[in-house]
């Protein structure tokens, strides 16, 4: 037997074609090894849902999907809360870049939802034959409008809301002779005349009427000059027919309002968050707040301490209901889901009565379904939870956010120009707004 | 022969090997970067969607931003105040520290503590201290007769209040560097200059300062690019307010990369930025070198 050395070039051409021989061995492997029995087999489908990271909404989420997976043993439920990260919107972003997203996700910010729809990552709803049955039946006329993106088509159900109220401490109101909550600017302003005080008499403030972030992060903005451009504009947003539309005398009135509110010193120009609660400690007399505070108060009020909530403040001469700002969460359907329809039929099922009470019950955020407060189903909670009642009440005025790529962008802009003319008194508000506008236009031309 | 050829490719191939996680992790988390974010300069780019071909619009945009290069004199600030702090306390720190004083250890110790103390739990912890009706500080200064200061809400304080707080955070490590070199310097040195009746100031200014020159451009030129990648002090304390007064460079990158999603934007910034901070180590590794020979 004569042996010869083989050639450096066959040599290659062996690595070669056993190295595309094993590929292809890998590949088939990994694919038929990835396919779920339900494609091959016809026998069960798996759905993976993340829903929100905190406990109140993991119970909640855990309930829904055992009840759904005791009924529906075809369509397997994974749920899990939404991997850790600073902000569900980054981890929710990495998922679509990497392609990980789970086939249902209940806690996306509406502001996000024309950024995904154009970069084709969800799931158009109004694709499915019985959509419009189910959006009449949810939402009211306005609510529906509000679920459409740009384009007029539906990406989201949105599922649930936390209208921003003002909460106020009531013994301090009435020791300081005030029998009803500020209505008015004037009325706030002349409540925090006094009750804004040094009580320990060091020359100090201690005791003030309010607070807002002063940090210039651009979604601080929805809780003070958002809320309060809704109400005074009554449930205008920054958009209009796609145009910005916000450099007109509400918004000036609301820049103007609060840099009183600074300039007098009604509301400290600190950060009092990583300290004991300023509220429930009887620091500030009111701030505007979700629901989520009602169960806070509950738990960590200190004995005797008295609140209530009331529509946010609005200039004088206004009438008809107080808008403000709703603060949605939806549920969207990535596409990368390879079963899209059976993902449809699960969130339908996240949202029904039923579960809609469980998600007042277990979570004290209120569901965004029509005659929430008329239905037999929700009456007696609202019957145990008087303060959610009220909250229940202001969510059928609220406004959202517009749809745009760009809206980070554009409340950056206002929330710049807010910190300069509001908090430092650097400009007056007319000049604030202007530039605020024509940075936002600036912004949305680039488009 | 053949025996030595196999061990001398056995040898190869074993260090190859060991080479390998060093050489592997280079590539994927430098080398790719670096690269990516050169292609990334000539494109606009939201992560999400396609990118596209931006020509040279990137670098129009840096031209024109002033916000970038208010950034870039806000960081400069910072170094201008910390680096001199930080360079004469831990001089006098590290001085004190190499005398023979009792509890040494405990004072050597305690000086480097809060290096390995995680940057967030600092930053929230003296953003308490600084607080401008309730903090300590200004409790204490109201204690003392002084007036309360405006430590993170006044636009003049801001950027100096960080970088007091940045000297704080920061020192030990120098002061172990200087240590390291006040003890390399010769004994007999000293002992020939208090022979010659030169005083400790003099003995300072003529014997220590040049012979811990080499510790001295090392600490410059760390500190210096320590302080450039200033982020997350103003990210956590001040959101780079007062009306922009704390935006450092890297905070303003790092809002264009991850909360704008102007991926292209910010990786023309990085380079620019990059650019920037080599300049400004080689002038003054150039500086140090000829101010102190050695």
């Amino acid at each position: 037997m004569h042996l010869t050395r083989p050639d450096k070039k066959s040599d290659i051409m062996y690595l070669l074609r056993s190295g595309t021989l094993h590929a292809v061995l890998l590949f088939v492997t990994l694919f038929f090894s990835c396919s779920d029995v339900g494609e091959t087999g016809g026998e069960r489908i798996t759905l993976t849902y993340w829903s929100a990271a905190n406990q109140y909404e993991i119970d909640l989420a855990a309930a829904i999907v055992d009840e759904w997976n005791g009924r529906h043993p075809e369509i397997e439920v994974k749920h899990q809360p939404i991997p850790e990260g600073s902000s569900s919107e980054e981890i929710v972003l990495a998922s679509v870049v990497g392609k990980t997203t789970p086939d249902v996700f209940s806690n996306m910010w509406p502001g996000d939802i024309e950024l995904y729809a154009q970069a084709d990552a969800l799931v158009p709803l109004d694709h499915f034959v019985d959509y419009d049955s189910f959006a009449a039946s949810r939402y009211s006329p306005g609510i529906l409008q509000e679920s459409l993106a740009n384009d007029g088509r539906c990406y989201h159900i949105l599922w649930k809301t936390n209208p921003i109220m003002m909460a106020y401490n009531k013994k301090w109101l009435s020791r300081a002779g005030f029998d009803h909550p500020p209505e008015t600017y004037e009325e706030f302003l002349n409540m925090g005349e006094t009750i804004t005080a040094d009580t320990d008499g060091d020359g100090y403030t201690d005791r003030w009427m309010g607070i807002t972030q002063i940090l210039v992060t651009w979604w601080q903005r929805f809780f003070d000059y958002y809320t309060l451009y809704i109400a005074a504009s009554g449930g205008k947003t920054l958009v209009e027919n796609g145009v910005i539309d916000f450099d007109n005398n509400t918004s000036v009135a609301v820049f103007r309002f609060l840099q009183t509110v600074f300039s007098r010193g009604y509301f400290p120009r600190e950060r009092m968050d990583a300290r004991s609660d300023a509220f429930l400690h009887s620091i500030v007399a009111t701030r505007f707040v979700g629901p989520w505070e009602v169960v806070h108060a509950e738990k960590f009020k200190p004995e005797g301490f008295e609140y209530d909530f009331a529509p946010v403040p609005r200039p004088e001469g206004c009438s008809g209901p107080v808008y403000t700002y709703g603060d949605y969460k939806s549920i969207v359907l990535f596409k990368n889901s390879r079963h899209p329809e059976e993902a449809w039929r699960f969130a339908k099922h996240l949202v029904s009565r039923a579960n809609d009470l469980k998600l007042l019950e277990m979570t004290n955020q209120l569901p965004l379904r029509k005659g929430l407060t008329q239905d037999t189903l929700f009456i007696p909670y609202f019957e145990r939870n008087p303060m959610m009642e009220r909250f229940a009440r202001q969510a059928q005025y609220c406004r959202g956010t517009d749809y745009s790529p760009v809206l980070k962008e554009i409340f950056d802009a206002i929330s710049q120009e807010f910190e300069a003319s509001v908090i430092y008194g650097l400009k007056p508000p007319e000049e604030a707004v202007r530039r605020a506008a024509e940075r936002a236009r600036l912004i949305s031309d680039q488009l | 022969m053949n025996k030595r050829i196999k061990k001398l490719t056995g040898e190869r191939t074993a260090g190859y090997l060991f080479v390998s996680p060093y050489f592997i992790h280079l590539l994927v988390f430098t080398a790719f970067p670096l690269l990516f974010s050169f292609v990334l300069i000539f494109h606009k780019w939201n992560i999400i969607s396609a990118m596209e071909w931006a020509g040279l619009a990137n670098f129009i945009q840096l031209a024109r931003d002033r916000l970038f290069f208010r950034s870039i004199g806000n960081t400069l600030i910072f170094l201008l105040i910390h680096i001199p702090l930080q360079i004469v306390i831990a001089l006098l720190l590290a001085e004190f520290l190499n005398q023979k004083i009792r509890f040494r250890g405990f004072f050597r110790a305690s000086y480097f503590m809060p290096v390995v103390v995680s940057g967030v739990v600092v930053t929230i912890l003296w953003q308490q201290l600084y607080g401008q009706d309730t903090g300590v500080i200004n409790s204490l200064l109201a204690r003392l007769g002084m007036v309360k200061l405006p430590w993170l809400t006044s636009i003049r304080l801001a950027m100096p209040s960080i970088a007091i707080m940045a000297t704080w955070k920061n020192v030990g490590l120098y002061i172990v560097l200087f240590l390291v070199g006040l003890q390399s310097v010769p004994k007999t040195l000293y002992e020939a200059a208090e022979v010659e009746g030169a005083s400790h100031w003099q003995q300072f200014r003529h014997i220590t300062l040049p012979m811990i020159n080499p510790t001295m451009i090392m600490v410059v030129i760390l500190s210096t690019i320590g302080g450039f990648s200033l982020f997350i002090e103003p990210y956590v304390m001040t959101g780079g307010g007062p009306v922009n007064s704390t935006l450092s460079a890297m905070l303003y990158v790092y809002k264009q990369a991850f909360s704008f999603y102007h991926m292209g934007y910010a990786a023309t910034l990085g380079f620019f930025y990059a650019l920037v901070v080599f300049s400004v180590v080689l002038i003054q590794k150039k500086v140090v070198e000829s101010e102190v020979p050695y």
